[in-house]
């Protein structure tokens, strides 16, 4: 199983042996070994998920690491958060994907089904498209976060109110839906607005930056 | 937070991962704009005045870099930084290391800096402190690696790398939808190959360094100007951008 | 009184108890509990403080965050401090300024000619009281002494604030323009000197 290691908060070291890895294009710094890269277009999904990825644009370039070495990847001097799952699924922008192996299984969500129309406002007004990235099962992936990624728990008790600019992604049990408060919408002082917040019920972890997209 | 003052900062140390404090007493060589205080009486001078063409005929031999750095002297503690990069502090005792020029803050007077044969790189030789800045924590590598171009900030002890071309997965791309989604070049099909045995220096970005103060100051400046002189800089823009 | 905490340098962490912070509009990035939001004109000044800012532009759009539970607040990854205030004033570039406690007072002063060529407002903001602000600067910020023995010299686009009995000199220096090169600007230094503390961060604006 390839092992993951955070050398520090924007670069990690990735070991190999005789595996095969998926990150995003350009994130490959450096590595020792014999290693070959190439362009991976499912990434360890199926072909109806890189339809519904090409047909979306959802820019989610990946490259395929295989051999046996070190690999360090970073990504932009964006921060890079290890986590780990346990056959679960985690929802994730595809960009702020860095890395993740063939343990886990990837696939496109549609926004859409997660919480009906309201999800796919978000989507088309934060710009950040309407599908995500799943990953399923168990094993370890990296997340990229502009300034670090904090994970806020959500429980049945404590529902957790996210600005949908600063969501990089969310993982176990959760739904989500969008709250408008009107008195939220005065501070309107940026051109999109930052009109609507995203509500998480349940149980699972949201993760979120410390900056706005 | 610790409350700072001459007494109790550090010598020649970081302060904080960003900022670094140099224990002037005899001459040292900075880069210019990236002084953020001190204390005490430090004068600096650009290099290029006739007082000092001594100094700089022993240890600056590369003249394309001159007009970037300056001269402090005097007795102080004088803090260093780089918009929110991270500084670092080598000591060279009778070595040699090879840096990006732009990445390069500072050294002491006794070390020799010359152009590499490698453009874009300074060789530092003989004995002393360098000051380098980093986009992110810098990470030392063993050789023998291959590094992706832009994370490259020097190297020690080993010889020039090379570069090497790793295009084994284009062609079958090509072959595939590589029409449909286009190839550009990315880190991993130009390398650079280190051989041999030293240490290798790399950032943990591809990216240069954050550097705002140019634009800064451009920025400051456009409020002054009247239309005709706006219109001459959107000029100069459009011809820069096309480079 | 709320408590202000730090989670990992860069995002502020706020628990209210049914009480009220102020903070530059825009930078929540998430909540827990009941929250309102609210955009203030005033900014806990009053009419006149209100008017001084339209009329010096400095820009601080604020909102008023009340409830019960914690507020999470983030700008650009930038790094956070927080200070605390003991029935102290302190001065600082207003767009430095994250979050303050309701209870301190904010005002508009004339920082000199500061302002005009280093492209920071000609006005700079003051918080007086006890209760705690946060600041956000490039860089953790810094917190050098001022003494008679010794006086500071800051570069202007460093320079985040100061509090104490301290006395603020502009240096044209000839040898100091040397030190950009690149554009004219920043062509003076600032001197501090007298009693107190001045915050700095390890970058240029």
């Amino acid at each position: 199983m390839p092992s993951y290691n955070q050398l520090n908060e924007k670069l990690i070291e990735v070991t190999l042996n005789n595996e095969e890895l998926f990150a995003k294009r350009g994130s490959m710094i450096s590595y020792q070994g014999n290693v070959s890269f190439a362009r991976s277009f499912l990434g360890g999904g199926n072909v109806s998920d890189l339809a519904m990825r090409t047909a979306t644009n959802e820019g989610n370039a990946l490259m395929s690491a295989r051999g046996t070495g070190k690999i360090y990847y970073g990504y932009n001097g964006l921060f890079v958060s290890l986590i780990t799952l346990a056959n679960e699924t985690m929802y994730i922008e595809s960009e702020n994907l860095l890395a993740y192996d063939g343990r886990l299984r990837s696939g496109t969500m549609f926004l859409g089904n997660q919480g009906g129309i309201q999800s796919m406002v978000r989507g088309a007004v934060s710009g950040q498209g309407l599908f995500t990235t799943t990953l399923q099962g168990s094993g370890e992936l990296a997340l990229l976060s502009d300034g670090n990624a904090i994970g806020l728990p959500v429980s049945t008790e404590q529902p957790v109110f996210v600005d949908p600019n600063a969501y990089v992604g969310h993982k176990g049990n959760l739904t989500s839906t969008i709250v408008t408060d009107v008195n939220w919408k005065t501070f309107v002082g940026q051109a999109s607005g930052e009109s609507y917040q995203v509500k998480f019920m349940g149980q699972g972890t949201v993760y979120i930056q410390a900056s706005e997209r | 937070m610790t409350t700072y003052n001459p007494l109790n900062l550090p010598k020649n140390d970081n302060l904080n991962r960003f900022a670094f404090v140099v224990d002037v007493a005899e001459e040292i060589f900075l880069r210019k704009g990236k002084m953020i205080a001190y204390y005490g009486d430090l004068k600096f001078e650009s290099l290029g005045s006739s007082l000092l063409d001594i100094l700089i005929k022993n240890t600056f031999n590369a003249p394309a870099y001159i007009h970037n750095f300056v001269v402090a002297k005097g007795q102080g503690q004088l803090i260093l930084g780089d918009s929110g990069n991270d500084i670092g502090c080598y000591d060279l005792d009778n070595a040699n290391m090879t840096v990006k020029a732009s990445n390069l803050l500072g050294f002491s007077k006794d070390v020799i800096c010359q152009e590499s044969t490698l453009p874009g790189y300074l060789t530092m030789l003989g004995s002393g402190k360098i000051f380098v800045s980093s986009n992110g924590p810098v990470h030392f590598l063993e050789l023998p690696c291959r590094v992706d171009e832009q994370a490259v900030l020097g190297w020690a002890d080993c010889p020039s790398p090379s570069y090497r071309y790793d295009y084994a997965h284009v062609t079958g791309v090509m072959s595939m939808v590589g029409a449909v989604t286009g190839i550009t070049l990315s880190g991993e099909e130009k390398q650079v190959d280190f051989t041999g045995a030293g240490t290798v220096l790399i950032q943990s970005s591809e990216l240069g360094l954050k550097s705002s103060s140019i634009l800064a100051h451009i920025i400051a400046q456009l409020p002054f100007l009247n239309r005709s002189e706006l219109t001459s800089v959107s000029g100069a823009i459009t011809q820069n951008s096309r480079t | 009184m709320s408590s202000f905490k730090i989670n990992s340098d860069r995002l502020l962490e706020v628990g209210l108890q049914n009480e009220k912070v102020m903070a530059i509009a825009g930078s929540m990035v998430a909540y827990t509990g009941s929250m309102k939001f609210e955009k203030s004109i005033l900014g806990g000044e009053g009419f006149f403080g209100a008017l001084k800012r339209k009329v010096t532009n400095e820009g601080m759009s604020l909102m008023q965050t009340t409830g019960t539970g914690t507020v999470y607040f983030a700008q650009n990854a930038a790094e956070i401090a927080v200070i605390p205030l003991a029935g102290e004033k302190i001065f600082i570039e207003s767009s430095s300024l994250l979050a303050y406690d309701i209870a301190l007072k904010t005002n508009t002063t004339f920082a000199g000619l500061r302002g005009a060529a280093s492209g920071q407002g000609l006005f700079t903001s003051t918080v007086e009281g006890t209760g705690n602000i946060a600041v956000i600067s490039r860089g953790n910020l810094i917190t050098l002494e001022v003494n008679p023995k010794y006086p500071l010299f800051v570069d202007p686009q460093a320079f985040i604030g100061y509090k104490g009995a301290i006395q603020q000199e502009f240096i044209f220096d000839v040898n100091w323009r040397t030190m950009v090169g690149q554009s004219s600007g920043e062509s003076y230094q600032l001197k501090f000197t007298g009693q107190g503390l001045v915050y700095i961060q390890p970058a240029e604006r």
